[in-house]
């Protein structure tokens, strides 16, 4: 066998070496953020040593977590249970662990504050006609690849613009905007659950309401601390299928399913997005599914809206989604029993309009947020009497 | 080495460089349809193709060193493979895109790197091991065989594969079509070969119908390949400017734009848009110009019953499209103009009452050239007094990012300069209302007023365009963001950190390792191999350089753009001959020819800085000339002062390609966007001029 010598043997390994590098997303024990090595499951992962040196102004303890060994420290408000040791940050980009204990970042210093109609959430059954005073702080705990609002849910918090408003100026400023709710929206709130529950608590002592506008991928101690200051929920369904919520949200489906119980359970009205992606979610046997699980296990009165999907943030390259296909989700969802199914980013769509369940006539024309017509009496039909779900008075 | 012999392999590097021009071609197209179509993506295949086939010359140096020499035979066989390759290779690109990365998401920086990387390499290094080898298997016969002869028949090669695919297949053919074309002569020329040779006949027989097999079963599987999981394809064409497919899904049409979905035939919300925001300013709009169009927009434009609508579309086939599928509907005094609309403007007489820009973001030098001071001043000139323009771009939900920030700044500043009153209203989309006379906000009053009917706007505006947000939007404007100029495209740049921010990535660790490979490869070449790599830096620059000045000046024309990148071929061949005929100091001839770059490209600053465009589209393409002749005189030259051995052969290869390689990176994504035009001449006159020092230092053994 011919020999080497040393010098080639470098430049050999060297030339291997770097015509290796570009192939870096691709090699499988990389821990790398790319599309390729992610392509089953997006979910986010702990940024070691990401957390900021020292806390910061808007800095508070963790509402619910467990000390472990070496100072570590686990999460516990939603399923991804971060394991995080001292430096480290979460998936969720806005809990770190600085000593041992567990902070979020995110107390104080919304990035995103509205005042938006209630309908825009959406939510139908709820106050409609009221403004709801919209905030979110940065972060969220998915990898959605069609997020809207990926400029603030997949940044960390000192990333952002933020403005401080600590709970007291929240619940005056929505006052003061109006509105008769305050909305936790936009990134996910769950992510900011200490800010989130202290307005809420404040908030329901000055006679608004609570307004939690979710992925639903919390865990069920928090939920039910949260449930106990929540007027109404929007909890998006991404899909009735685990596999897509891996490969589109980096999220799994039980957890949200969890949620929708325990929000029944405890008397919250919520009502359930589910946003028809072509391509993965506009199967109708999927769809069906969906609404049997939500038959069995919520009954027939939540509100179901089926959004339409436009190309945005790196799930640009699918067309939207056909006005027929969640035309059919609808017709296909009230045949199989669900009261009230809505169709969403259409403007001008029938399915924009709410009908009572019981003699099928109009009660809520929708044209945009405008409601030229309403034709409930307190929570009534004005025709047949029945009542329709949802909270149509003032009763916050 | 019998004379037959060598004029087949002789033909098989033209036909080499037909192939691979042709190839190369088709493959950004490829990727451009696969990946983001922004200049970065652009630069980045160039820049891969270029590496890898400078990797693949070293290669073959080292090959037939050791463990692979040079035969005639072998060169036979490389080259049946040359030829196969490239159907693999395109469809490759499209079977494997889905497997990778998800379907339907796009891509970012880094995952596209290693995947244009990886689908290049198989071609690209062997395309790069080809011309030398084939060189070296020339000299087995007779030694004192010019390298530079090899250089020079390359470039016929090169030369007819870039006319041939720019002036004839792109009209007619199909990629793998084109493929299949543009390979049937180096399967020729590799069966020439062998017969030259009279060996391996039934090989050779086999070879070719495997060759003719798989190059044929490209053509026939063209259409599954394009196929996606989602919507029926019911029209798939290419066009000079890329790929335009239409998928049908249940009632609804959507046109396909290199992957990306531009039109369908259900956004009403984005045609309510469009047209209202600025049409409803205007008490009687009878004439109004659309630079591109979308779903629904003629529609709406309609309901003002105007007495001419010029709609301007660069490229036929898309507006044919729209038409054809319903995407936009013919309305009575509808001109539809096919041309590049920037240019359609500077010389037109017409004055509009309103000029509505469609285009989607500022992402390549040709769009950017829509989001500048020049294009606002020219828009401004065509309109009536009381008349409006109004284009928009990347919109947002609920938070404006800082590149956002500054990118609407950029171009609230420069357009600012234009017009009296200039209004921002959010959404999905930005739109930049700009006029002489005061916008009215309530844009929904404004339409109740004339009695046009909306579903989106009446409905969805008073909540979605709150003042608060309105204010909110056009508060964040930075009065100190620079202005987006032709010559410097700021745009861009911030369109760059945009995708990098989208992706949470930064380029910083690609840089990194260039850098340090490119320092570590800079200090191990000889001083002529610098030459030869600053030159190919400079070409490549200069090209891209010339051609976006071009744009800028003249707009976006196919075959003109096409003749520039073709004279920036053919000027090699005969500088090369010139190069290879010329006898004298070697040394001083390259200090000669650096000192004529280095004027020429002073020349070109000047132009850009009085007037480029007053020159005539004849002097682009006499400098492209010249510096091409400047490059291809060079070669030779710089081989005969190194020796001209294999191994001096192989690295002036390499060091022209390479030096090309970074020449064309930097160049697009670097100096330009960061440095603008003039200024990065400027640095490549400053890498002629370090090129220029270090010959002028060195001293001459020989003598």
């Amino acid at each position: 066998m011919k020999k080497i010598s040393r010098r080639k043997f470098l430049y050999c390994s060297a030339a291997v070496v770097s015509t290796a590098m570009p192939f870096h997303p691709f090699w499988p024990f990389t821990g790398t953020d790319s599309e390729a090595s992610r392509s089953v499951d997006i979910r986010g992962r702990i940024v070691k040593g990401g957390a900021p040196a020292k806390l910061w102004k808007w800095s508070h303890e963790g509402f619910l977590y467990k000390k472990l060994k070496e100072n570590r420290v686990v999460c516990g408000i939603c399923p991804n249970r971060c394991v995080l040791a001292p430096g480290d940050l979460s998936v969720c980009r806005s809990k770190v662990n600085i000593d041992g204990t567990l902070y979020s970042m995110t107390y104080g210093n919304p990035c995103s504050m509205h005042v938006d109609p209630i309908e825009k959430k959406p939510l139908f059954h709820f106050k409609p006609k009221t403004l709801a005073f919209s905030l979110a702080a940065a972060g969220c705990n998915f990898r959605c690849l069609n997020c809207q609002n990926w400029e603030i849910s997949q940044v960390k918090p000192w990333q952002v613009r933020h403005i401080e408003l600590f709970p007291a100026e929240v619940v005056i400023e929505a006052k003061r905007a109006g509105a008769k709710s305050i909305a936790y929206t936009y990134s996910e709130p769950t992510t900011f659950f200490e800010y989130m529950i202290d307005i809420a608590r404040l908030a329901r002592g000055n006679g608004l309401c609570n307004l939690w506008v979710s992925n639903g991928y919390i865990n069920q101690k928090p939920l039910l601390e949260l449930c106990k200051v929540l007027d109404a929920a929007n909890v998006n369904l991404k899909a009735y299928s685990d596999a897509i919520y891996r490969k589109l949200n980096g999220g799994r489906l039980q957890p949200v399913l969890n949620t929708f119980m325990t929000l029944h359970e405890q008397g919250v009205h919520f009502e359930v997005t589910n946003l028809v992606v072509p391509g993965y979610v506009d199967d109708a046997d999927m769809a069906k599914r969906m609404c049997e699980w939500i038959l069995k296990n919520l009954g027939p009165d939540y509100p179901l809206h089926f959004l339409r999907f436009f190309p945005r943030y790196k799930l640009d390259r699918l067309a939207p989604t056909p006005i027929s296909t969640l035309t059919r989700f609808r017709e296909l969802a009230m045949q199989e029993g669900i009261h009230y199914v809505y169709v969403g980013n259409v403007p001008g769509h029938e399915g924009n309009n709410t009908y009572c369940h019981n003699c099928g006539k109009l009660l809520v024309e929708r044209k945009g947020y405008l409601i030229p017509i309403y034709n409930l009496v307190g929570n009534k039909c004005k025709f047949c009497n029945s009542i329709i779900p949802g909270v149509w008075i003032d009763d916050c | 080495m019998k004379r037959k012999s060598e004029r087949a392999i002789t033909l098989i590097v033209i036909a080499t460089g037909i192939s691979s021009v042709v190839t190369q071609l088709l493959i950004i197209r490829e990727f451009l349809a696969q990946f983001q179509g922004n200049e970065f993506v652009i630069a980045l295949v160039l820049f891969n193709w270029l590496i890898i086939g400078g990797i693949g010359i070293l290669l073959a140096h080292i090959a037939i060193k050791g463990f692979w020499r040079a035969t005639a035979s072998r060169l036979g066989w490389l080259s049946f493979c040359l030829a196969c390759l490239p159907a693999l290779q395109i469809m490759a690109i499209r079977g494997l895109r889905d497997y990778f990365f998800i379907y339907g998401s796009s891509v970012g920086f880094y995952p596209t790197l290693a995947y244009t990387f990886i689908t290049i390499a198989p071609y690209g290094l062997l395309l790069g091991f080809v011309l030398p080898y084939s060189l070296f298997v020339l000299r087995l016969e007779k030694p004192d065989y010019p390298g530079a002869f090899i250089y020079m028949t390359d470039n016929i090669g090169d030369v007819t594969g870039g006319a041939l695919f720019s002036f004839i297949l792109v009209y007619l053919v199909t990629p793998l079509q084109a493929v299949f074309l543009s390979n049937l002569p180096l399967l020729a020329a590799a069966c020439f070969l062998f017969i030259s040779i009279r060996r391996h006949h039934p090989a050779a027989f086999i070879g070719t119908g495997l060759a003719l097999a798989i190059l044929l079963a490209g053509v026939f599987m063209e259409p599954a390949s394009l196929a996606t999981s989602k919507g029926e394809p019911i029209y798939y064409h290419e066009s000079r400017y890329g790929r335009i497919a239409v998928y049908k899904d249940k009632e609804q049409f959507t046109l396909f734009m290199d992957g990306t979905p531009v039109f369908s035939s259900q956004n009403l919300t984005m045609a309510e848009e469009t047209i209202h925001y600025p049409l409803s300013q205007l008490d009687n709009p009878q004439k109004t110009l659309i630079i591109s169009a979308q779903g629904g927009m003629l529609e709406e434009l309609q309901k003002y019953r105007p007495a001419r609508i010029d709609y301007v579309e660069l490229d036929p086939e898309v507006s044919s499209v729209l038409f054809r599928f319903g995407l936009i509907k013919d309305i009575p005094g509808l001109h539809v103009i096919h041309q590049d609309a920037r240019a359609y403007l500077t010389k037109s007489d017409e004055i509009y009452d309103a000029i509505i820009v469609n285009l989607p973001e500022p992402e390549t030098f040709q769009i950017n050239r829509f989001f500048t001071d020049r294009f606002f001043a020219v828009a401004k000139q065509h309109l009536a007094g009381s008349g409006i323009l109004s284009f928009s771009v990347q919109g947002f939900d609920s938070y404006l990012a800082e590149p956002q920030v500054r990118k609407i700044s950029s171009l609230y500043n420069t357009v600012s300069e234009h017009f009296e009153h200039v209004l921002l209203l959010p959404g999905e989309r930005i739109f930049f209302l700009c006029s002489d006379n005061p916008i009215n906000l309530d844009i929904p009053a404004c339409l109740a007023e004339k009695g046009i009917s909306t579903s989106y706007i009446s409905g969805f505006y008073y909540g979605n365009l709150t003042n608060e947000r309105i204010a909110g939007l056009n508060n964040l404007l930075d009065p100190a963001a620079p202005k987006n100029i032709d010559e410097s495209p700021q745009l861009m740049r911030l369109m760059f950190l945009q995708w990098f921010a989208k992706f949470s990535t930064s380029p910083n660790r690609f840089i990194v390792g260039l850098t340090v490979l490119l320092i570590i490869y800079l200090v191990r070449i000889a001083r002529e191999e610098f030459v030869l790599f600053s030159t190919g830096f400079m070409t490549m620059g200069s090209e891209i350089l010339v051609i976006f000045a071009f744009q800028i000046f003249f707009g976006y024309i196919y075959f003109q753009i096409g003749l520039i990148i073709t004279v920036f071929l053919a000027g090699l061949l005969p500088g090369a001959w010139f190069g290879e005929k010329l006898r004298g100091s070697g040394k001083h001839m390259l200090i000669i020819t650096d000192c004529l770059l280095i004027s020429l490209l002073s020349f070109f600053i000047l132009a850009m800085k009085y007037g480029g465009d007053r020159l005539p589209v004849v002097s682009f393409l006499l400098f492209g000339f010249v510096i091409s002749l400047m490059c291809g005189f060079q070669f030779p030259v710089a081989l005969r002062l190194r020796g001209g051995n294999n191994r001096v052969v192989t690295r002036a290869f390499s060091a022209d390609l390479i030096g090309a390689a970074f020449g064309i990176l930097l160049t697009s994504v670097a100096l330009i966007p960061y440095l603008g035009i003039v200024w990065a001449t400027a640095g490549l006159i400053g890498l002629k001029l370090t090129s220029l020092t270090i010959m002028a230092t060195r001293h001459e053994k020989n003598k």
